[in-house]
């Protein structure tokens, strides 16, 4: 990737400034319940679970379909750690108040939710990552369910609650800047991808790319390929185990049957759509999908009327059905995705000439 | 015995029932410029796989300055279906690099059909190769503490570049360039791994007589600069008699002469094996 001029840093900067100004004005203007804020808050979330899932299949070109396990060791880590002493009582009903008594701060628990996701790619990588493409995505996927019936197993219910609710956790209501609750899950967001962002810039990152484009000249430029694959699995999914966490956050209650593989596919078609190997398209993908599945399609599911005449086959479930057509077209028509493997911020201007040179 | 850059000895390469190397040995000395020729299919290519640990032999050993890269002997199944020699001689030895490792003992190859990182620019392709000198981690190198390595790594790239004449196509999508500048491309990221020892595969297929010639000098030229052994597989003979100090030629795996290149020109084995098609 080109060394970006300190101009377009700026900029680039200054509107992402901008656009959380905006967030926090939407929020104070429209209230906290608007459709737009739950868009602004679920579709941050998603971006940076689709980011970290754009490092690992569309960087280094590891098929790997275990990001919903990976969120959901994330969101209970978070859960469990962050629920209330007092109201252990309350959730962990069936289990005599749960075993963990102690709670601990909230962005302790956020990081721990990354920590401990990144942990458990590092021994799952361990044996997953030497296989190759289909192979790969088929055991990362056989992993994520695991930990789903591992999570609602009775006995680990003193911890996980078994395969009921955990709840009364903080969310995003109580972590407020600014009087608003849409700031914190986007400036979490928005810090993760910047980190993501700043080590698929680096040598790291080059290594990354290299392994997708050329497994074999990249060993013979001396890449370690388990390492660097490794490397690249845990990183993504301690990223994604944050991602679990604020998705928790989001919900207010979590349970282990709604990480389902059909989440993993959900995030792989924004990662597809924005592009693979594009940080912001996968940012613009995520919200576009998210703005769409839980706002402009909505009225795809209710019958609507133009005059007397009732518009047919609108009824429950045909937003699905719309989705899947559109989702198709982009497979079919638009496989590059929204912006292929480029940048926003690296995209020429038009009517200027080629950009810098790549120099020192 | 451990003056040899390169020393192979025994190699045999069996896959299945098809024997690709029977019996190899050669070596490679300090500064030499050797090559190994052969047929379509000889199995040069193969040689070169199992010195720069993409393959494991099946049996034999590798040496890189004395110290064993790869070393094996039939084993498991193979040991039924072994139909090359010595099955005995290695029967203590195992050793196997991963690619990268022996990359960086000081081995650099290029390829002969071409692998170049398909989405970066001739630029980063090169400075891909310095990664493996680094002394950054992940976490020095993404908050840019490393700013100067990095910027010795990006000066040393573009070095490259200008040595081998591609600076002016440096931001260019590298499979974009024409063929001769993509092979000048492989060999300037092999030298950014700070070789010793240099191996080309078919550095001048696909050029034409003149851009042959300069690939000739070009290849004394960075022997010299960059204090090289190069090991090169080539079809052009006017390319390989005019730098090769010592030529090996081997037919169906097997090694069938050795020596300078005028005796390799008189030689009946290779004339025979070369006969009707003198040229590729």
């Amino acid at each position: 990737m080109k060394k970006m001029s300190a101009t377009r840093l700026i900029v680039s900067l200054a509107v992402v400034a901008l656009l959380y100004a905006a967030a926090w004005w939407a929020e104070t203007a429209l209230g906290t319940n608007s459709m737009l804020i739950t868009v602004l808050k679920k579709g941050a979330v998603y971006a940076l679970i689709a980011v970290s899932m754009n490092l690992l299949n569309g960087f280094t070109g590891l098929f790997s379909l275990g990001q919903a396990g990976f969120m959901l060791v994330g969101a209970y880590v978070y859960a469990v750690f962050t629920i209330p002493l007092k109201r252990h009582a309350a959730v962990y009903q069936y289990y005599n108040g749960g075993i963990i008594q102690f709670e601990l701060p909230l962005l302790v628990a956020l990081i721990l939710a990354g920590v401990v996701a990144a942990l458990l790619a590092a021994l799952v990588g361990l044996p997953v990552l030497r296989l190759k493409s289909d192979y790969l995505a088929i055991a990362t996927l056989g992993f994520a369910e695991i930990i789903r019936a591992v999570v609602q197993w009775d006995s680990l219910g003193p911890i996980t609650n078994g395969s009921n609710l955990l709840k009364t956790y903080p969310t995003f209501a109580s972590t407020k800047i600014l009087g608003t609750t849409v700031l914190f899950p986007m400036i979490v967001a928005g810090v993760c991808i910047g980190l993501i962002l700043l080590i698929i810039n680096s040598t790291y990152g080059r290594a990354f790319k290299a392994i997708r484009d050329d497994e074999v000249a990249a060993e013979a430029m001396g890449i370690n390929l388990f390492k660097h694959k490794e490397l690249a699995f845990v990183i993504s999914c301690f990223f994604a185990g944050i991602g679990g966490a604020l998705l928790a956050m989001f919900q207010g209650t979590v349970q282990a049957n709604s990480f389902k593989s059909a989440m993993t596919y959900d995030i792989l078609l924004m990662v597809v759509i924005g592009g693979m190997g594009s940080i912001s398209g996968s940012v613009i993908a995520s919200y576009l999908y998210i703005a769409c599945s839980e706002w402009w399609l909505r009225f795809l599911d209710n019958e609507q009327f133009i005059g007397s005449f009732q518009v047919p086959l609108l009824r429950s479930g045909f937003r699905m059905v719309a989705f899947s057509a559109v989702i198709m077209v982009v497979v079919l028509f638009f496989r590059r995705g929204i912006m292929g493997d480029r940048e926003l911020w690296n995209l020429r201007l038009p009517g200027r000439k080629k950009a810098g040179r790549a120099k020192q | 015995m451990s003056e040899n850059v390169l020393r192979l000895e025994n190699i045999t390469m069996q896959f299945g029932g098809v024997v690709a190397i029977n019996d190899l040995s050669m070596r490679i000395d300090e500064g030499e410029i050797v090559a190994l020729i052969g047929p379509n299919g000889a199995g040069k290519t193969t040689a070169f796989n199992c010195v720069t640990g993409v393959y494991e032999p099946t049996n034999g050993a590798v040496y890189f300055h004395g110290k064993p890269i790869a070393a094996n002997h039939p084993r498991g199944k193979m040991k039924r279906m072994y139909a090359g020699s010595d099955p005995e001689k290695f029967l203590n030895m195992q050793t196997s690099m991963t690619a990268d490792r022996i990359t960086k003992l000081g081995i650099a190859r290029t390829f002969q059909n071409i692998r170049l990182f398909k989405s970066q620019t001739a630029f980063e392709n090169v400075l891909i190769a310095t990664h493996m000198r680094r002394t950054s981690n992940i976490f020095t190198a993404a908050f840019g503490l490393n700013y100067k390595e990095e910027k010795r790594n990006r000066e040393k790239a573009m070095d490259l570049l200008r040595i081998v004449g591609l600076e002016d196509v440096a931001d260019e999508k590298a499979t974009s360039l024409p063929y001769g500048k993509q092979r000048r491309l492989e060999i300037a990221r092999a030298l950014a791994t700070e070789p010793s020892l240099l191996l080309l595969d078919e550095p001048a297929a696909g050029m034409n007589p003149q851009e042959t010639l300069d690939l000739g000098a070009f290849i004394q030229q960075i022997k010299r600069d960059f204090n090289l052994t190069v090991f090169v597989i080539e079809h052009h003979m006017d390319l390989v008699m005019g730098i090769s100090d010592r030529i090996y030629v081997i037919e169906f795996g097997k090694l069938i002469a050795e020596g300078t290149p005028e005796e390799i020109q008189n030689n009946q084995a290779v004339i025979d094996a070369y006969l009707g098609g003198n040229d590729e």
